[in-house]
This record gives C-alpha cells, structure tokens and sequence, in this order.
C-alpha cells in the first residue's frame, strides 16, 4: 500500500459555522486524493459542534470519518471509504 | 435626471445622490450573498455566518458558496455511485431469489402477498393467474377463502417466532413449510417470510417403501407361520452355529422350550439330546438316539443343509429331524422276525440234514445190538454208538434252542399294559389283516401293567395272530378278549379257521413243526411265543376242533418275581 499522506488542519478556536468551512474547502482540495486513499485529513478542533457537523457531511460525500477525543479536543479523521 | 450637457460637470448634489444610490445596491448585494451563504449554511445543518466573523471582503476572498457548490458535487457523486451499487446488489439478490430451489414468499400483516419468487409461482400458483401483488396468500396458494387454521404464518404472526410443518399437502404436492417472521428495525413483526420446500418425491419414495416392507413383513408372517406348522422338527443356526430359531414341532418332539434352546450352539444342544457330540452330515439323513427333556427316549432322523443368502454367501445352517421311534421299532420287530426266519431255515435245513444220518446211525446201532451173537465188548461199543448218536442229536436240538434264543438285544423289563402291546400288535400286521379280509374283533377288559420284555412279548403274540391269520387263509374272524383273574392277565385269541386236528395239537408248539410245505414257514414261530411265554412265567394253551377253528390262551403273571 502506497504511502498514505497525511493532512493535518487546526482549528481549535474556530467556532462554527467557519470551522465547518474551512473543512470543507480543504477537503475540495485535495477530493481527487482523498478518492483514492492516498491522503487522509486530520482535523483538530475544540467546538462540539464541529464534531457533529464535519463528519455527517464528510460521510454525505462519501469519506470513511473517525472521531477521537484528545483531552481537551477532538480529532476527526477523513479518508477513504472502504 | 437631467441629460448633463456636454462640458457641464456634475454637481456635488447630484453625486451624492449616485453615491448613495451605489452604497444601496451594493449593500443590497452583499446582504444577499450574506443571506445566501447563511441559507446554505442551514441546508448544511450548521451555524449562519456571524456578520462580525467575517468582513466582506474576507467572506468573498473565502468563496463560501463557491466550498459549498463543490462540497454538493462530492455528495452528487457519492449518491450516484451508491445508487449504482445498490440496483446492482439488488438485481443480484433478485437473481439469487428466483434461482433458489425453494418457494419464497412474502406476505404482510393481512395476508398480502408483497414479494414471490419463481419456484412458489412455480408450486402453487395457477398458471392462468399472472398478477398476485397485493392478492391474499390463502387465496393464491391455498385456494381458501380465508387462512386455514393451522396456517403457521399465524403463529409466526402471533409469537413472533419461526414454525415448522413438517408436512403438508396442498394442490396435490407435499410440502415443509417454514414460516420466518420479518421484522422492522424496532422488533415488531410487520411480515412474514414463508420458505416452501417440495417433498413429493420424497415422501412417495417413502410411501413406496413403507409399502415394501408391509410386504416383506406379510411374506415373513407367512414364512414364520408355515415353519411353526410343519410336522418335522426344525431349527436353524447363525453363522456361528448359534440356534436362533426352534419350531412348534422341535418343541413337541423334544419337550425343549423356545428360551431352553435358542442362544445355545447347536453341537451343544445335540449334545443335551444324545449325550454325545454326534456329527451331522449335510444332506444325508443321520439316526440319532435322543432323551427328551421329559425323559422319554427317542429315535430321530436328523438332516442339516446349509443357508445362503441371495449373494449365495452361506448365513447358516437348518436342521430338519422327525420322529422315527415308532417307524423304528416296527423296522427292528420285522428284521428280528426275518432274521429269526432266517436263521430258522438254516437251523432247520441242517438239523433236517443231520439228523437224518443221525438217524440212520442210531437204527443201525440198534439193529446190531439186536444180535445174540454179540460178545460183552462187542455189545458196550454198540451202546456207546447208540448214545453218542442220541447225544448228537440232543446237541442238535440245544443249538436249535439256543438259535432260537439267542437275541442280541439285552431283554429290557417295563411296566405295559397288555391292551396296549395287543393294539400295536394289531397295527403291525394290519396289511396283513386286510390282505387277508380278516375281520378283527376285540374286547379288552382293563387290565393292570404287568412287568415284561414289551417287545418278546410282542414277538410271542405277533406270532399267535399271524398264525390265525395264515391257517384262516382268506376271509374270516380273529377275536381277541383280555381278561384278568386271581394274579393272572389272560389273552385269548380264537380264530374261525380250520382247526387243528387232534393228533396234531401236542406237537404244535415244536420247534420246526410245520404243517405248511418245505420251505414255507420255520415251523418256529408258536415254540418262540412259547419260549418267551414261559420265561415271562407265564404259559400258552390252546383249544381246537377239527373244522371249528381255533382257541390260543395266554396267561401271565401280575407279580412276577422270576422276571
């Protein structure tokens, strides 16, 4: 399996609906890797919200989405659906 | 407004004016992208934009709508190809449910059928009926006019939980039935999936054979019932010689049970008959002396032959023996009787020889004696001469006796009932009898069992009656009273013959007296009865008229301490 790059975007202290956006642009740009899994995004934010908003659209385009929690913020993994 | 002249300026008034009018419209665009991105932002389930988060410039240079448009196109994309999946996976599982070898079905909560697959088409469903969607499954597949009530899709209705029916019979096929209910997410029945399998052939594969082995059951009743029946004594062993079976007239013959003698070797049980380990020859008849399990001693003629099954493998053996004691002793009673014949002849013949010299040499010696002229020596040889012939002669007529006698068999006392030996008797020369058109009369008074040889006194008395029956020659009668007096049985056997001439009643119970033809009869048969008669301590007589037949009587003793 080739090397699967990884992207790492921090938006702890973004609030909504901002941090949703900022995602989402990120992952438009790199939408032709992310298809075919040779690079996944890891987010860091601190805002719940974000938590429920970023992924439930990530899936809606098609992405495997993981959710961690780190303390005191989350992570949110997007890459490749299986 | 007014068309401004070539060279005029605008005024400050004017300006102002054009300048609010473009704040306006500008304000007015940019609420309506601000008011756009929002309405976006709510479709996509989160926050509108706080104005103060970004200021317009910043918010066009971040091209909110433009994410969003290419945030909606990975969606679209990812719709499509899930979509295409999806009629793929379900062109594969309706491919899969028509394949399948069992009818499927499903019905919902009114009995409606919703889905079916080829094969129930296929089992139950009229061909003349095309469009069963949304029709009653009891109408369709059962041709009722509402659920039978021992419909399982009830039960699974009701319970919530599969059932079976093992076997069901409908337009004219057998079927399993399994009823599965179908359930939404939150548990509750809303369906029922029926999975419907064909047994017909099965099941009439298992009607043939249940069919078959009534037949090989009736075949083996009649088989039991004709061994069970035969005369002849049979039993058969395993492979190991073991007795499995044992029939109705081995039981009779033997006085074995059943329990007594299956299970044990065959050599073993032929070994509690006889005493001995006999070998049985295959397809031969072999006598055997037997003891019943009641004691009585028998003479069987025993055969094995061996058992094969279809494959001709041999599975065992069976044993075929009948009850020869009876055939036996008539066989034994006729050979002694033609052996004493026999022997008889010879004895008689020579004796006849001898004793013609005998007496030539004792006429003579007596003729010489008669000589005056004989000196003392002379006259003593002669004496001499004449006693050694008369002691020949008297050898001669010991040896007769002793012919007579001599019977190997060793003389074997039981108690019997005269009646009884006279009846056998009877039997034994019954061709006779009829040869002779003799009738037979016969008053037997009850007489106690007195202690004899059964079968010399047999002999004695055989010989009595078939005497009757030969001097009667053709047509006549033979009475025969028993009686018991004072101690004694007496026999009387009286025949309408002809009689027996005076001069010749002492001489008939000589031995070799004969009044028939050289060559015919011994002569010996009345001195036998007599002989035997007499060692019994008993005694023979007779009474007879010339032309008026003749009277025999026999007596025995009751308690005879000499036998």
């Amino acid at each position: 399996m080739p090397n699967r790059e990884t992207l790492n975007l921090d938006i702890l202290g973004q609030a909504c609906p901002a941090c949703l956006l900022v995602a989402l642009r990120e992952i438009n740009e790199n939408r032709d890797k992310l298809k075919k899994g040779e690079i996944e995004i890891i987010i860091r934010t601190d805002h719940r919200d974000a938590t429920r908003t970023i992924p439930d659209f990530a899936k809606a385009m098609g992405y495997a989405v993981d959710i961690k929690r780190i303390e005191t913020y989350y992570e949110i993994k997007i890459g490749k659906r299986k | 407004m007014k068309h401004p002249q070539k060279n005029k300026r605008p005024s400050i008034a004017e300006l102002q004016k054009e300048n609010f009018a473009l704040k306006e419209a500008n304000s007015r665009y940019v609420r309506y992208i601000r008011d756009k991105v929002n309405q976006l932002l709510q479709v996509m389930g989160t926050l509108p934009l706080n104005p103060e988060e970004l200021d317009d410039n910043t918010l066009l240079d971040f091209d909110p709508i433009g994410i969003v448009a290419v945030a909606f196109d990975q969606v679209l994309d990812h719709l499509r190809e899930t979509n295409r999946e999806l009629v793929i996976a379900r062109d594969e599982l309706q491919a899969i449910f028509d394949a399948t070898g069992v009818g499927i079905s499903i019905i919902d909560m009114d009995f409606r059928i919703i889905k079916c697959n080829e094969k129930q088409r296929e089992l139950l469903v009229d061909s003349d009926i095309s469009d069963i969607d949304g029709r009653y499954c009891y109408e369709v597949y059962c041709g009722k006019e509402s659920p039978g009530l021992d419909c399982p899709a009830i039960d699974t209705m009701a319970t919530g939980r599969s059932v079976i029916i093992r076997e069901v019979e409908k337009k004219g096929k057998h079927f399993q039935i399994v009823t599965t209910p179908f359930k939404d997410s939150e548990g509750n029945t809303v369906g029922v999936i029926e999975v419907l399998l064909d047994i017909t052939e099965k099941k009439r594969a298992e009607d043939a054979e249940k069919m078959q082995r009534g037949f090989y059951l009736a075949e083996k009743s009649k088989l039991a019932t004709v061994i069970e029946s035969l005369s002849d004594g049979l039993f058969v062993t395993d492979r190991d010689g073991t007795i499995i079976s044992f029939n109705n007239a081995a039981r009779r013959i033997t006085g074995y049970s059943t329990t007594d003698v299956v299970g044990l070797p065959y050599d073993r049980f032929l070994g509690m008959l006889s005493g001995s380990l006999p070998v049985i020859e295959m397809n031969k008849n072999t006598e055997l002396n037997i003891q019943t399990k009641d004691d009585r001693q028998l003479i069987i003629s025993i055969t094995s032959s061996l058992v094969k099954n279809s494959e001709g493998e041999d599975i065992g053996k069976v044993f075929t023996f009948r009850d020869i004691t009876e055939e036996k002793q008539r066989q034994e009673i006729y050979y002694r009787t033609e052996k004493l014949v026999a022997l008889g002849q010879l004895s008689a013949g020579i004796a006849h020889e001898l004793n013609t010299p005998l007496g030539s040499i004792l006429g003579y010696a007596r003729l010489l004696m008669k000589n005056k002229k004989l000196d003392t020596i002379q006259k003593e040889r002669l004496e001499i001469i004449a006693e050694q012939a008369k002691r020949s002669s008297a050898i001669i007529k010991g040896l007769l006796n002793f012919a007579r006698q001599s019977n190997p068999s060793l003389r074997n006392i039981n108690d019997a009932n005269i009646n009884d030996i006279l009846t056998d008797v009877l039997k034994l020369l019954q061709t006779e009898i009829e040869k002779h058109n003799i009738d037979i009369l016969t008053d037997f008074e009850e007489t106690p069992s007195i202690k004899v040889d059964v079968r010399q006194v047999e002999q004695a008395v055989l010989n009595i009656i078939l005497n009757a029956i030969q001097a009667i020659k053709d047509k006549g009668k033979i009475s025969i009273k028993t009686s018991c007096k004072n101690n004694f049985v007496k026999i009387e056997i009286k025949d309408n013959g002809p009689g027996i001439p005076d001069e010749i009643k002492p001489k008939i119970f000589d031995p070799f007296f004969t009044t028939k033809p050289v060559g015919e009869g011994t002569g010996l048969g009345l001195s036998i009865s007599a002989g035997i008669i007499s060692e019994h301590g008993g005694s023979i007589d007779v009474e007879s008229m010339e032309g008026n037949g003749a009277t025999f009587t026999i007596t025995l003793p009751i308690n005879n301490s000499e036998v």
